[in-house]
């Protein structure tokens, strides 16, 4: 689980962070930064969206974001703020692409690829096969996959980030690990 | 179904675990600078009386009165004006304005404030003028971010 620095530290600079405190910044983009992009990354697969959402969560944090300890961790209301963004970017682009599609994609290209002679397959190819299996995945099922197992956040957390119950986030992961297990026999399937 | 199940969590703590991934210098750069930008500004609105530049956000105000003020102003010792020679020649710079960006599109707003407000833009005053009210001239960049302050006649 990522270190999540204790509540007081965070307020201290977030506070700092609106009166323009530049040291603050820094030290709260360095912290937190690398999760943000990676949610993001893990979201869309695309570098660009990551980046681009990346930057607007913590312009949202220099012009004041309310945060509100008593709803969940500051990891879990960035992973909050991104998710609200990168749906935005996917929804504006849904007509256009969907990012299996995209050869601009990070991941995309060889889940169809299907001339690995190889029949077994290696480590790294299942952790590559699972990357692009998770960003097939139907975004609500997705975004707590990418929280629970990738970021490794509680239900609680999870549940203070996509704004819904620790039962509907249960359910979801549920039914997304099943999603995932059926395309990745699929996948082996076409591989062997 | 349940080897198949812990499988899959073996391989996602795998993909967890690779944090490789990080934002691109430049994401933080662009943040620096918009934070920059807006210390500037936060400053110089702390510094203005919020009433005049909220107005003066709006309209031009009008002379109330007349007055000779130049008789409590003494010009500064002040370094040159970093503001482009087209528009300035008479705008003293303001201290904040260090460092930005030479302005190549310029807005000037008229605002009316205490002459104790020109002594925190850098010019001199005379103390015992300091509960009086003038009207000055402000020079905005092309970024919104005030350049310059010079009196009106």
């Amino acid at each position: 689980m990522l270190e999540s620095p204790s509540h007081g530290d965070d307020g201290d600079l977030l506070r700092l962070i609106s009166a323009g405190d530049e040291t603050a910044f820094l030290a709260f983009y360095n912290r937190y930064q690398s999760s943000v992009y990676r949610f993001a990354l893990q979201m869309t697969g695309r570098r660009e969206i990551a980046e681009e959402a990346t930057q607007d969560v913590f312009l949202a944090v220099m012009k004041g974001a309310r945060y509100d300890p008593t709803r969940g961790s500051l990891l879990a209301f960035l992973f909050g703020i991104s998710r609200n963004l990168v749906r935005r970017c996917l929804e504006k682009e849904r007509p256009y692409l969907t990012l299996l599609d995209d050869p601009e994609s990070e991941y995309a290209g060889s889940m169809a690829d299907h001339h690995d002679l190889v029949g077994e397959l290696t480590r790294s190819e299942r952790i590559e096969m699972l990357r692009k299996a998770v960003l097939a995945l139907p975004e609500v099922y997705r975004e707590v996959v990418v929280l629970c197992d990738l970021h490794e956040l509680d239900y609680a957390q999870a549940a203070a980030a996509l704004e819904c119950a620790i039962g509907t986030v249960r359910s979801r992961l549920h039914r997304g690990r099943a999603l995932l297990m059926e395309k990745m026999r699929a996948t082996e399937r076409c591989e062997v | 179904m349940k080897e198949n199940e812990s499988e899959l969590l073996k391989d996602l703590r795998a993909l967890a675990q690779d944090r490789t991934s990080e934002a691109p210098p430049a994401v933080r750069e662009r943040l620096l600078i918009e934070l920059r930008k807006r210390r500037a500004r936060r400053r110089l609105f702390a510094r203005l009386p919020v009433a005049g530049i909220g107005i003066a956000a709006a309209v031009l105000l009008l002379a109330l009165a007349s007055g000779d003020t130049r008789r409590f102003l003494t010009r500064p010792n002040v370094p040159a004006p970093v503001i482009a020679d087209a528009v300035d020649a008479d705008f003293y710079p303001l201290p904040e304005a260090e460092g930005l960006p030479p302005v190549e599109q310029a807005t000037v707003i008229r605002v009316e404030m205490p002459t104790a407000s020109l002594q925190l833009m850098g010019l001199a005053v005379d103390d015992e003028a300091g509960s009086e009210r003038v009207q000055a001239d402000i020079l905005l960049g092309q970024d919104g971010l005030a350049r310059g302050v010079r009196l009106v006649q």
